[in-house]
This record gives C-alpha cells, structure tokens and sequence, in this order.
C-alpha cells in the first residue's frame, strides 16, 4: 500500500465495517455480581412475655430465619424449660405457670444443615401476664465510606411499629435513592421490607409502618437503591 | 517533503494536522454520563477552512466500585456503560472550527445481583440502549497563525439526547438530562526536532450546567509526540473536573438522575493514533482514575477509526 494515497473504497468499507464489528463485540453483557449474603440461621421468640400469672396457660410461637434471612417453616422446633417446676411447657411452646419462681424459656431447632439454633428467655411467674416491652432500640453504623450513624428505637403502637431516629442520626446527602429498609439480612434487600426513600439526612424523625410486629425484623438497613451500594445497618439489641 | 513541511508548520507554531486526538475527549464519566464528554477538539488549533477530522470510536468503562463523596473507594453493583460515537471538526474559516460529539448508540447496564449463598439471582440485571448526549461546540483561534503559542476559545453546547432514568429503578443512563453550556481556552506549543515533532496543549473550561447541577471547572494537559514519520502519535493526558458544589445535593433531588452531581475527577490517560495511510488511521487509549468523588473508580478505554482531511 502506498502511504501517499488514499484507501481505495474497498479498504474503508474494510475500516468501517471492522469498526462495527468493534462496537458490537464491545457491547457490554450482561452478567453475574456475587453478593455475599450468608447470615446465621436464627431463631426468635416472636410473642415473648416477661410474666406469666399463676396458674395460666400461654402459647409461645418461634419463628426461624434462613443463612439468608428468610423466613422458613420449619417444624420441629423443641420447647423446654429450666425450672418446670414454677413454669412447665409442652414441647410444642404451651406454658403453665406452676408454682411461684421463674424459669428461662428456650426453644431449639435443626437448621437445614443440621446445625442448633436456640432463643430463650425469663419468664417470671406472677399474678397477671405481662407481654415483653414492645419497645426495641439499637445504634446504626455505617458500612461504608459514607456517613451513617445514631440511635434508633421501634415501638409496637397496636398493629404498626413506630420507627424512631434520635437527634443524634446523620446520614449522607450524597447519594441518589438512599432507602431505609426492615431486614432479617443486613447483607441483602432480599425479603426485606421497603420502610421508604430516606429525606431526612439528619435529626430527629421518625417512621409509622403499619401492620408488621416488632419483632419481625433483626435490622435496619440503609441502601443505595439505584446503584444497589450498601450504606450501613443498626441491629435491633 | 510534504512531511518535511508538515514538520516546519508545527515547529512554526502553526496547525499542526496531525494532533491529539480524541480518546482522551471523553474524560472518564462519573457514574454515568453527568459528565458530559469534553473534547481537546484539536487543542489551540482550529483546523484550516474546508479541513475536517472525524472519527467513529468506542468509549466503555465497566466499574464495580466508585469514589464516594469522601474521595473513599466503595464498591457497587457492576455497571457497564459503551459507547459508540461520531466524533467530527470541521473548519468553516481558518480560525473558526465547527465540533460535533453525537454517541450514535450507547449502552448502559447493572450486573445481575446473585446470592452467594444460594444461587439465586436476587435482583436481575437491566441494560439502557439508547443514543447519548451529544455535545456541539465551535472553536475560535484567537492567536495568529504565526503566533508561538496558538490559543483558541470554544464554546461547548451540551444537548440531553440520551436517556437520563431508564430501568426500573431510573437508574440506568445515557445522558444527564440536562443542558450545558461551556466555556473553554485552549494554549497549545509545538517543538521538538523534525524527527520527533512535538506538541503540548492546556486547557481550562467553565461548564454552566442546569437542571441544579453544579457548575464546574475542567481543565487539562495533554503532551504529544510524532513517530515514525508522524504516522504514530503517543499521546499523554492529565484532566481533572472540579465542582463547585452549588447545585443540589442528589438527596435534595429524588431523580436518581444526579448520581454524578458534584462529581470530581483527577484521570491520566494514554492514547495512540497510527496513521494506516495519508489520511486514514486507528487510535486506542486508555485513562485511569486518580483521584474523585462521586465518580467511577475503574479506567475507561476506548478505539477508534479516523479519517483526517489534513
């Protein structure tokens, strides 16, 4: 080829058409990012009571989350108590006050992979039964490089929880679609609950959800909804 | 001689006709095309009357991680962006030169979401096929053909032709949604040896942006150098994006549209051009993050054929 010459048409049809066939092999793909989301298997007393009245019944209920936070069915979970002597209770979770006294309440159950997961809790045998205070409280903290932190409490108000942040919360402004979720994952947005776009970056606030218990959830999660970028969580204590 | 010649002109301060060319005109965009393509456009040189350079070229940037409003490095959900553009000057006088940007198909998609733990896709990917924003500029030589320094002024016209909310979080983008206007000086110096032609060029810009993005400033320099009898140039850039941070903050705006907004940029990049004949050639380039916020924290590549009527 001449250098001092032109292309004859052939070749730049050549150019030309190796460029589209540039842009075609260069389109971008569509493929797989890993998120990774295992958690512990948990099990968790939805319906704990602090006192029981002498001489009463109440049924407890379990209910058991997955390594990925999901809640599955699973039966076989086994209630058993420390003291049945003030409080007895069936393996399926019925429990009698017996005596005066107290006894820690726990329930066990096999995982999928055949690992125990337990909850428990005091229960005190008294003259009338009080449900566990509905009021449940944690601290956030930011799993990134953007600012996310303060305190936070959730309180049982009939059937809505009332999702507070306290004075001392402060997240970022800086990202588009920044969403406060209810999760049993703090890793995922998988099965969790939508709570709303966060618009307030800092102060006090607060958030009714309805129809849900607070012990549903185990976390608050703090996503970048958009760009799917993790931002921080808060464990309910 | 005509090489010869060619040669004289650059060490004369002239126009040289073979220059930088324009990888590097597309800066490594933030997250997604907020930062709308910036064009050397030739440097301080307007190209001669009736003379024109065009180029169709791809641009892509695949990042699973950005800088964060800290300057911090986070990771995020896998986001590709291509780009297929048309990119033309042409002179209509000696010094006033006409400059069009126009990305004819661009692709912008999220990965797949998986779980690590079970396999399942948790939330499927999406991908935005669109045409971009383009960019419509003209560039006037202020300096005399004889000067030792060519210096231009060009006016850049940013057009929203491509998708600023697509997918279904609005996330997925092909252009920024809104208009700019900016304003850019260009000082440009030739030398080196017959051998070894070399240029150098520096700019600094003013980009008015509406829509309540910030306004910022865009500045760069860029080294080149003929080879082999000027049939390959190796181009080296530094550009950098400071924002003045008097629009709004993406929280102050739901639009998941001003992800970039605010966005910063420091890149260094690489570009060659082989000139296959006369007037035909490739190029290929590269630039790389040094710093940011908001922004893509992956390089950006591009390839390219031109056809330069010198």
């Amino acid at each position: 080829m001449n250098f001092n010459h032109d292309l004859h048409i052939e070749q730049r049809k050549s150019i030309w058409g190796l460029t589209l066939l540039l842009s075609v092999i260069f389109i971008g793909c569509i493929g797989d990012d890993i998120i990774f989301d295992e958690v512990e298997p948990v099990v968790r007393i939805v319906n704990p009571i602090d006192s029981l009245a002498l001489g009463s019944n109440y049924q407890f209920i379990y209910r058991y989350f997955d390594r990925t936070g999901q809640e599955v069915d699973l039966a076989g979970g086994m209630w058993v108590s420390d003291n049945p002597t003030s409080i007895s209770i069936t393996t399926e979770g019925l429990a009698t006050a017996e005596a005066s006294g107290s006894a820690i309440i726990s329930v066990e159950i096999q995982s999928e992979d055949g690992t125990n997961v337990q909850a428990e809790q005091l229960v005190h045998v008294g003259t009338t039964t009080t449900t566990s205070s509905q009021l449940r409280t944690g601290t956030l903290r930011t799993t990134s490089s953007y600012v996310l932190q303060g305190d936070f409490s959730a309180e049982q108000m009939g059937t809505s929880v009332l999702l507070s942040l306290n004075d001392n919360y402060e997240a970022s402004s800086n990202l588009p679609g920044l969403y406060l979720y209810l999760t049993n994952n703090p890793n995922s947005t998988n099965n969790a609950l939508e709570v709303g776009a966060v618009e307030t970056f800092k102060g006090a606030h607060s958030y009714e959800i309805e129809n849900i218990d607070v012990n549903d959830y185990s976390h608050l999660l703090y996503y970048c909804k958009p760009f799917r970028v993790k931002v921080g969580d808060g464990a309910f204590e | 001689m005509e090489h010869l010649n060619k040669v004289i002109r650059i060490l004369e301060g002239g126009r040289p006709t073979r220059r930088a060319n324009p990888v590097g005109r597309i800066l490594l965009v933030g997250l997604v095309l907020q930062i709308s393509c910036l064009a050397f456009a030739g440097g301080g040189w307007p190209q001669p009357k009736g003379i024109g350079y065009f180029k169709l070229s791809e641009w892509w940037i695949v990042a699973d991680q950005h800088y964060t409003d800290a300057g911090r490095i986070d990771p995020n959900i896998t986001n590709g962006l291509f780009n297929t553009s048309l990119y033309a000057e042409y002179g209509f006088t000696n010094r006033l030169t006409g400059i069009l940007h126009f990305p004819i198909f661009s692709r912008n998609y999220f990965n797949n979401q998986v779980s690590g733990t079970t396999g399942e896709v948790i939330k499927a990917g999406e991908a935005l096929n669109s045409i971009g924003d383009a960019n419509l500029g003209l560039k006037y030589g202020v300096s005399k053909q004889e000067s030792p320094v060519a210096i231009s002024v060009t006016l850049t016209l940013g057009l929203p032709l491509g998708e600023s909310a697509g997918g279904t979080e609005g996330s997925l983008q092909t252009g920024d949604g809104e208009f700019n206007q900016m304003l850019q000086v260009d000082a440009g110096v030739s030398f080196g040896t017959s051998d070894v032609p070399l240029y150098a060029n520096a700019y600094f810009g003013a980009n008015n942006r509406t829509n309540d993005f910030s306004d910022e400033l865009r500045y760069g320099l860029e080294l080149g150098a003929g080879l082999a009898d000027q049939k390959l140039w190796l181009i080296g850039r530094l550009q950098g994006i400071t924002s003045l941070k008097n629009g709004k903050t993406a929280a102050e705006i739901t639009s998941t549209s001003v992800f970039a907004n605010n966005a910063e940029i420091l890149s260094a990049g690489l570009e060659v051009n082989y000139y296959i004949t006369e007037k035909w050639g490739v190029s290929a380039g590269f630039a790389a993050p040094l710093s940011g916020e908001i922004i893509f924290a992956a390089p950006a590549y591009s390839v390219g054929v031109f056809h330069d009527m010198k």
